[in-house]
């Protein structure tokens, strides 16, 4: 009965990849043709009605790989496999992926809203893998990372006089919390593209900080392929940044030296493009890549100075 | 690989005979392209239709847009036909083959449009979460 069970689910999602696979190379073949037939009418209908009220629901997911890179020490990339889309737009409330918004202007030009957020420098934290590191006193105020300890030796490990290294100190990246951060944005847009200006400041009293970003975005579309670079930057501030990327006093070792990390801009330039092949599902490829401020990048617990993130995949929005 | 075309047209089908009128002879309809994508700049597509059509039995049918009040052409007696058509699109719209006085209609098929644009800019709020890269 199982493998009955198997077989028929089996043949199910290959008659589904099938369909799928033949929509989208009829899809692809579906791009206006040149008038070819003895029977050609050219129809220009009456102006179109305004557009019709949109849903408030916006709901999607998107189906594919792709990967965040973590440049916290000591832990692994984030993979992207799937990507839920979940929001909500009411006059006035709004709900955007768990930001929450109060939107206190909308305007011809621009859409000011009052947001909570939480911060997402968290999520680096929590894919973190503990490592041992051996290190000796090298005499000169440095301490130097040896190699894992022997089995044989004489005297006790670690002893003055001992040929065997001191034993190995645990390095493990610190935990660090969410906050929830409270701040205001604007929307702008018009022929020239899209900005957004956001400050946000923590609420929480995680890390007392706040964090100001621009980004700049416009969409080129042709056909039903959309092409959208965006650039911008974000300023955050030295108890932010010293929060997440700081070792603390009572986190240092030899290790992981103590450090304040100050305030700085992260740089970011991304790009994402979709090419619709039907007006629900879409074939999506992003990539995005965010240069971390030196005051992060020169952490212990900074392994990289950037952020690269890409994804490819099929994206169905109901 | 010639054969994914009818493939996907065969799954589109299913709804389109599922239409067929009850005196007419049931019908297939097939348009190209069957999306238009409209954004910011470009308020409207600019496409021209490729329509083929082919039923079971001889008989008399038109093609009407829903659009347009009148038929777009009309086979006295014939089993299948082509046409092409230009035409500016903005607002989804239907083809349909039916019998010329409009009552029954033995195949349609929906002419998509979908706006990138949205009137409410929050909808194009940049996404900003780690999980989320689109």
């Amino acid at each position: 009965m199982l493998r009955f069970i198997m077989r028929m689910t089996g043949n199910v999602f290959k008659i589904a990849a099938l369909c799928g696979l033949a929509s989208l190379a009829h899809a692809q073949a579906d791009a206006p043709e040149t008038a070819r037939a003895a029977s050609t009418v050219a129809v220009t209908p009456a102006p179109a009605p305004p557009p019709s009220r949109e849903r408030s629901w916006r709901i999607g997911a998107a189906f594919g790989y792709g990967e965040r890179t973590n440049p916290l020490i000591q832990s692994d990339d984030i993979p992207v496999l799937v990507d839920v889309d979940i929001a909500w737009f009411g006059k006035r409330w709004f709900f955007d992926n768990g930001d929450v918004g109060f939107t206190l202007f909308d305007r011809s030009s621009s859409t000011t809203s009052l947001v909570a957020r939480v911060n997402d420098d968290r999520v680096f934290f929590g894919k973190t893998n503990t490592r041992y590191v051996n290190f000796a006193y090298a005499g000169n105020g440095f301490t130097t990372a040896l190699p894992p300890p022997s089995t044989s030796g004489n005297g006790g490990p670690g002893t003055p006089g001992s040929q065997e290294p001191p034993p190995p100190v645990e390095v493990n990246p610190p935990d660090r919390d969410y906050a929830i951060e409270a701040g205001i944005e604007s929307l702008l847009d018009g022929d020239w593209g899209a900005a957004e200006l956001r400050a946000f400041h923590d609420v929480s009293g995680t890390h007392g900080g706040y964090e100001v970003s621009v980004h700049y975005s416009r969409r080129f579309t042709a056909g039903r392929l959309s092409i959208s670079p965006t650039v911008g930057f974000s300023y955050k501030s030295a108890q932010m940044n010293d929060y997440y990327w700081g070792v603390h006093a009572d986190e240092a070792s030899d290790a992981l030296p103590e450090y304040h990390a100050g305030a700085g801009f992260n740089l970011e330039g991304g790009l994402v493009t979709n090419y619709y092949l039907t007006r629900h599902l879409r074939f999506a490829l992003s990539v995005n890549y965010e240069r971390l401020a030196d005051e992060i990048a020169a952490s212990p617990l900074a392994e990289d100075d950037y952020v690269l993130a890409y994804f490819s995949g099929f994206a169905w929005t109901f | 690989m010639k054969k994914l075309p009818w493939l996907a047209a065969g799954c589109g089908l299913l709804f389109n005979l599922a239409s067929a009128g009850a005196d007419l002879p049931a019908a297939r309809l097939i348009v190209k392209p069957l999306l238009c994508v409209i954004d910011r700049e470009a308020g409207q597509c600019s496409m021209t239709f490729r329509i083929r059509w082919k039923s079971e039995a001889a008989a008399e049918y038109c093609l009407n847009d829903s659009a347009l009040s009148t038929p777009l052409r009309c086979w006295p007696s014939a089993a299948s036909g082509t046409h092409d058509q230009q035409r500016t699109v903005s607002e989804a719209f239907v083809y349909w083959l039916g019998a010329p006085n409009g009552t029954q209609r033995a195949a349609e098929v929906k002419i998509d449009v979908l706006r990138l644009d949205s009137q409410d800019r929050r909808r194009e709020r940049r996404a900003r979460h780690v999980w989320d890269v689109l």
